[in-house]
């Protein structure tokens, strides 16, 4: 554990160190010289298009996580609470084996199925709802979302599925014998009892969006999210110091969030 | 309390170091004013076992790299890199090393040779340089000082691709990938590297990539109109191709690779070179200072600059070998239509270079960030 976090510190000191340094344009090394520059650039450069930036993933980042909350948590109470023992290991295993695949895989084959000639477009023109194939569908921030949504859902259903679990039969019972309808049911007992759940599978959904880049290169268009801008300063774009800089303001965003979850008590609950 | 203080030390130990110490490499990088040539490893000797390379996708087809693997018992791992900063950057992390060779562009190699990171080349070993076309064996983007660090293997254009069942006529102006009548159906690199493109074709500049502030502001309007156009700014030669194939794009910017292989799928497409010019790339094969195979290195360059291997290399990229030779294995028809022996045509591209100054290539990644969004 000690060891774990050494590692982890060190890194992460070496990211915060490298953002106040300058690269030379020519030779691609390390100057290092300290400078706020970066962080000038971030906070005023181009007109606030790292900000616009900033803001879009965090956007992105927000639906993504309620979406996935939305569809997690039906699937989630019938595999913990109707379905039969037999058939919950099934849904079980059925949300954790595509995380065996290839994540690279999973996206490319969004990239298939929203594509003109894919899976979802020839379903609409078959069944007539389009006259023809739409090229909306595929290399914009909807499928960016989409295959985000998709793709990191089962870290959402874990987490709330485990907290619906642990809810005892004699609650719900209760709540019946109080004269409460299943809204505030739902409302008053169940919601509360799976919320820790629902913050940890939040907490989940919302780093991964943060951070990723391979999603956006794939299926994305022209509009930059953070993991893509900081994977290209890192390529493409020559420029370390600022991509550390990036990546320093998605940590912090991430650990602000951590520490609001952490005030719910969801982390104990893990 | 003691873990914290552990953290606290190990902090301010990681501050020292990396604060005090700086990087080795510029202690090798400057050329010494002794001999201009080095020796070289014995390419006769049995090879290493292994070959790691980072480069430009089509440069160690199966067609011809199972041959070579066969002859010298060099096991082939390629990477490849959908920029010139993306394969710079590869090569050199963690120190280099890690690959034995790359295929650096013009605009790259000036930059790996100042930066240390490339061995001078033994031209004694390179048994097909004095095969290599005048202009490509020694020119200034590898040959430092009189000092070899490139071996020139192939050059191309960035061409205009269009998909001739949609577009009946050939285009003949740039200005088509800026026609809204083609709106959501184009595609461009998503490289930093194309300002130097607009700044060529519509802002006339005779130095692409020596323009001022002036001349940015207005190639960055411009390409900031062109970005409702796009469907998406491809990274890798396979996202071109598989725009084209899907239909979502029919027309775009390229390299003559995309060209073939669409055509070998099936497709109607063509490649013009329109009149306003284009940019291009002259590939060189530079070998790491570090290389862990350098036998195994010296072996490749000199196997895909034979004659043989360069025009099956040619068959799977379109792109020109730079090996006179080859001229003969490929046809009169095909050596004039690549212009392998045009040293003129040659003479017409600008050809990649890294933008120093009076903008410089972050003001140019800066300026395409504001681009895309």
């Amino acid at each position: 554990m000690g060891w774990l976090l050494v590692f982890y510190v060190v890194a992460l000191v070496l990211l915060l160190m490298t953002s106040f340094w300058r690269q030379d344009v020519f030779t691609a090394k390390l100057v290092h010289e300290w400078t706020t520059d970066n962080y000038k650039q971030l906070f005023t450069g181009q007109d606030g298009l790292w900000l616009r930036i900033f803001g879009r993933t965090v956007l992105l980042a927000t639906i993504v996580t309620l979406i996935d909350v939305a569809l997690a948590f039906p699937l989630a109470w019938f595999m913990a609470r109707i379905a039969a023992p037999r058939w919950r290991a099934l849904l079980f295993l059925a949300v954790v084996v595509p995380l065996w695949s290839s994540i690279l895989l999973r996206i490319f084959a969004w990239r298939t199925i929203l594509g003109q000639q894919g899976l979802l477009n020839t379903f609409l023109v078959d069944t007539g709802i389009l006259g023809k194939p739409s090229s909306a569908l595929l290399f914009n921030e909807r499928s960016i979302a989409i295959t985000w949504a998709n793709v990191w859902l089962p870290f959402m259903v874990l987490p709330i599925f485990t907290a619906l679990e642990k809810i005892p039969d004699s609650y719900l019972e209760a709540s019946r014998d109080l004269g409460a309808g299943a809204l505030r049911t739902f409302r008053s007992v169940i919601f509360p009892l799976a919320l820790p759940g629902v913050i940890a599978g939040s907490i989940f959904v919302f780093s991964l969006t943060m951070g990723d880049f391979v999603a956006p290169q794939l299926v994305g268009g022209g509009s930059q999210v953070l993991g893509g801008a900081i994977k290209d300063r890192f390529g493409v774009a020559a420029d370390v110091p600022f991509g550390a800089a990036l990546a320093t303001l998605t940590l912090v965003t991430l650990m602000g969030f951590l520490a609001l979850s952490r005030r719910s008590g969801a982390l104990e609950n893990l | 309390m003691r873990r914290l203080f552990l953290i606290a030390a190990l902090i301010a130990g990681v501050f020292a170091i990396a604060a005090c110490g700086s990087d080795s490499n510029d202690k090798k990088s400057t050329t010494a004013a002794g001999a201009s040539t080095v020796k070289g490893p014995d390419i006769n000797a049995k090879g290493e076992g292994q070959l790691n390379m980072v480069i430009w996708e089509g440069y160690s087809d199966e067609s011809y790299v199972k041959g070579f693997e066969a002859e010298t018992g060099c096991k082939v791992k390629a990477v490849f890199a959908g920029s010139s900063d993306e394969m710079f950057t590869k090569f050199n992390a963690g120190g280099g090393g890690q690959y034995d060779l790359a295929s650096f562009s013009g605009d790259a190699s000036l930059r790996a040779i100042k930066s240390g990171s490339v061995a001078q080349l033994d031209v004694s070993k390179l048994t097909n340089f004095k095969d290599v076309a005048p202009q490509l064996q020694s020119p200034e983007f590898n040959t430092v000082d009189g000092k070899q660090y490139g071996l020139s293997f192939v050059w191309g254009a960035n061409v205009l691709i269009y998909n001739k069942d949609v577009i009946t006529t050939a285009p003949d102006s740039w200005s088509v990938l800026y026609d809204p009548q083609y709106k959501g159906k184009i595609t461009v690199p998503d490289n930093p590297i194309q300002i130097a493109d607009v700044a060529l074709q519509f802002e006339g500049a005779a130095s692409p990539y020596a323009i001022d502030q002036a001349t940015l502001d207005k190639v960055t309007a411009k390409l900031k109109e062109q970005r409702s156009l796009v469907k998406k700014y491809w990274v890798l030669a396979t996202d071109f191709e598989d725009l084209f194939k899907s239909k979502a794009a029919v027309l775009g910017a390229g390299w003559s690779l995309m060209t073939n292989d669409l055509k070998k799928a099936g497709l109607n497409v063509a490649e013009v070179i329109p009149k306003e010019g284009v940019t291009g790339w002259s590939d060189s094969w530079m070998l790491s200072k570090n290389a862990a195979h350098p036998i195994c290195a010296y072996k490749y360059m000199n196997y895909v600059t034979s004659p043989k291997v360069q025009a099956q290399v040619t068959d799977v990229t379109g792109y020109t070998p730079a090996n006179l030779k080859s001229c003969p294995v490929v046809g009169e028809e095909r050596c004039n239509a690549l212009h392998i022996t045009d040293a003129s045509y040659y003479s017409k591209i600008k050809y990649w270079e890294t933008p120093t100054q009076p903008t410089n290539y972050k003001q140019w990644a800066d300026a395409w960030a504001t681009v895309k969004g």
